[in-house]
């Protein structure tokens, strides 16, 4: 005879795992059935197609300036939060939250309207100067490192809470300077979590779409990263290319976590 | 003198933690820092240390203005609390660490740190991580970490506090035998008067931000500056509107003496060697008294008993003008 307790928990599992099964594991897996539905034919054309392997280069090299910027900004801010005190500091903590909760096609809008190079209110200047922002590069790594900015952050500022500053403190009265501090004692203890936070965005950046969309302009073989390929192509009827393609850019990101997660020693989260 | 400290005045927003402190500490002793918590004296060691600024006021090591310097100029090692091991760095690395920032030769670092682990009976653990020693080992390796650097001053911020009563004074001792070894200026923090009275040379009473008293343990003792000084060295009592201890006063069971009080023993509390009266006096005081069993019986004192009491030839007594703080 089963408890009813136990009859509840099995209840609650059961729908724990409908619920992830239906809305991840099963729509994934079709994905992945749909690229290898004719054996390796479709991902082997799909990755000599020129625009699509065009889009995969411009993915990761939007989304490679976009996770440096947030690294070395994340571990600035992050320390700031953390280790001083400022007018202001709460207003800045709240702000950081801004790109989990606003959705990204208005942060496209939103930076269109201060950088593009007819009306904007900075972009003739930038244009002028021989700057093209919008429709080009430096607004895409702006518009993905704005939607991936709290990753790092959120990451770094529990660790660097909990370690304290009685390390920095040990190591500024035995002659080290702050650089040094930062480089031999801070970095070591925060390693972990700046890892986790870069895999996060980078796994986000590969993602981006809606900002990028509308900085874009979508223009094919120009600015045309992968999930805006993967959108075209559905739309052209090259179902099983963008099915493919879905499948490169949900792979690439599964492994960097699964590879984080192995490589992360057990014990050491600080 | 090793450490002058002048005028040095600290506020945290509205609070003093330390007024118009005036110290000077001398070269190669033992000092204490002693007073009850929160009345500054960590405040005044990171003073010194650099760690923290003082609003007004100057710090000067050795002959030398340090008011302004970073921590890292001033050649100074500090002792913390909580011992601030460096947790991602084995014993030896962590003792290391103060040569290879000033990037020492590697061999002269090793002989260096080798040496310091065989002072601080630590050889065995060079290569392990400061989360497998215990908190006695783990102090003195923070210990060694600070000697390595060679400071001119070593700071250590209740460096017994978080221990056991029993290693607290293994490491008492041993840190008594290692300054007469290494006999670098040392200031440490403490709010135990028996650590206090025990170790250090020299001991500054600290209370409320202020400097209650400068003295060797003996001077203390005998000559407390005033009430709060001789009521937080050892046990008080109030006879006759004054302060003395309670092994001090002498019980006589007629009226002998002239400016005897007298009262009548309202408590008698024998514990081992010792016999603890409570001696309510005429005027209404509350008298506790010490003396052996074997003097209590020669005198035949019970409860209920009529005694008169004074303070004995020599005893240091003091006008108890504050109310005890202790
Ligand atoms: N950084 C700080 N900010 C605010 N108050 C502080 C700070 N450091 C110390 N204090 C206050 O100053 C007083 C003295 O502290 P401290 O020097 O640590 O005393 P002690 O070491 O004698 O116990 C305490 O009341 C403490 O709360
Ligand atoms: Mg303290």
């Amino acid at each position: 005879m089963v408890e009813p307790s136990s009859l509840v928990r099995w209840g609650l599992r059961l729908l724990a795992l409908g619920y992830v099964f239906f809305l991840v594991a099963w729509p994934v897996a079709l994905v992945v059935q749909h690229t290898f539905a004719d054996g390796l034919t479709t991902l082997t054309e799909t990755l000599t197609d020129p625009s699509v392997q065009y889009a995969l280069t411009l993915t990761l090299q939007v989304a490679f300036w976009a996770v440096l910027i947030n690294l070395v900004f994340g571990v600035t801010i992050s320390l700031l939060l953390v280790r001083h005190e400022f007018p202001g500091k709460r207003v800045l903590s709240a702000l950081i939250d801004v790109p989990l909760s606003v959705s990204p096609v208005v942060v496209g809008l939103a930076l269109l309207l201060v950088y593009n190079g007819r009306t904007g209110w900075f972009g003739p200047s930038l244009e002028a100067a021989g700057w093209q922002v919008i429709f080009d590069v430096p607004g895409m790594v702006m518009a993905t490192a704005f939607v991936a900015l709290p990753l790092v952050i959120r990451e770094v500022v529990p660790v660097l809470t909990e370690i304290g500053d009685d390390q920095e403190q040990a190591a500024r009265s035995l002659g080290a300077s702050g650089r040094q501090t930062f480089l031999r004692i801070t970095l070591p203890s925060i390693k972990w979590a700046v890892v986790y936070g870069v895999v996060l965005s980078l796994a986000r950046s590969l993602g981006e779409f809606g900002a990028v969309k509308i900085v874009s302009g979508n223009l094919t073989d120009r600015t045309q990263t992968a999930t805006l390929v993967v959108e075209q192509k559905y739309q052209n009827f090259e179902q099983s290319t963008a099915y493919a393609t879905s499948f490169v850019l949900a792979a690439v990101s599964v492994l960097c976590i699964v590879v984080v997660s192995l490589l992360r020693p057990k014990e050491a989260s600080a | 003198m090793s450490i002058e400290i002048s005028g040095v005045t600290k506020r945290f927003g509205d609070f003093v933690a330390l007024e118009d402190v005036n110290v000077s500490l001398p070269t190669g002793q033992l000092t204490a820092l002693l007073g009850p918590s929160g009345g500054g004296k960590s405040t005044l060691l990171r003073i010194i240390a650099g760690l923290e600024t003082p609003d007004t006021g100057t710090v000067a090591i050795e002959g030398v203005d340090a008011t302004r310097l970073p921590p890292r100029k001033r050649n100074v090692g500090f002792v913390f609390q909580h011992y601030a091991v460096f947790k991602h760095m084995t014993v030896a690395k962590n003792v290391a660490f103060g040569l290879e920032i000033r990037k020492r030769p590697k061999v002269e670092v090793a002989e260096r740190v080798d040496e310091l682990l065989r002072l601080v009976h630590l050889s065995q653990f060079a290569h392990r991580l400061p989360s497998q020693l215990s908190g006695g080992q783990r102090q003195r390796m923070a210990l060694a970490r600070a000697l390595a650097v060679e400071p001119t001053v070593l700071l250590l911020d209740e460096p017994f506090g978080a221990l056991d009563a029993k290693v607290r004074k293994e490491l008492r001792e041993w840190l008594r035998h290692l300054h007469d070894e290494v006999p670098v200026t040392t200031v440490f923090v403490t709010h135990d008067q028996e650590e206090a009275m025990e170790v250090a040379d020299e001991i500054v009473v600290i209370n409320e931000g202020r400097v209650e008293q400068v003295g060797s343990p003996d001077e203390l003792y005998d000559l407390p500056a005033n009430d709060f000084v001789m009521s937080f060295l050892g046990e008080v009592t109030t006879l006759g509107g004054t302060q003395v201890r309670p092994h001090d006063v002498d019980v006589a069971t007629a009226p002998r003496a002239a400016g005897a009080i007298e009262g009548t023993i309202a408590r008698m509390l024998r514990i081992g060697f010792e016999v603890r009266l409570t001696v309510l006096t005429v005027a209404g005081e509350e008298v506790s008294v010490v003396l052996t069993r074997t003097h209590a019986r020669g005198l035949g004192l019970e409860e209920g008993a009529t005694v008169w009491l004074t303070p004995a030839p020599g005893a240091t007594v003091v006008p108890a003008m504050r109310p005890l703080a202790v």
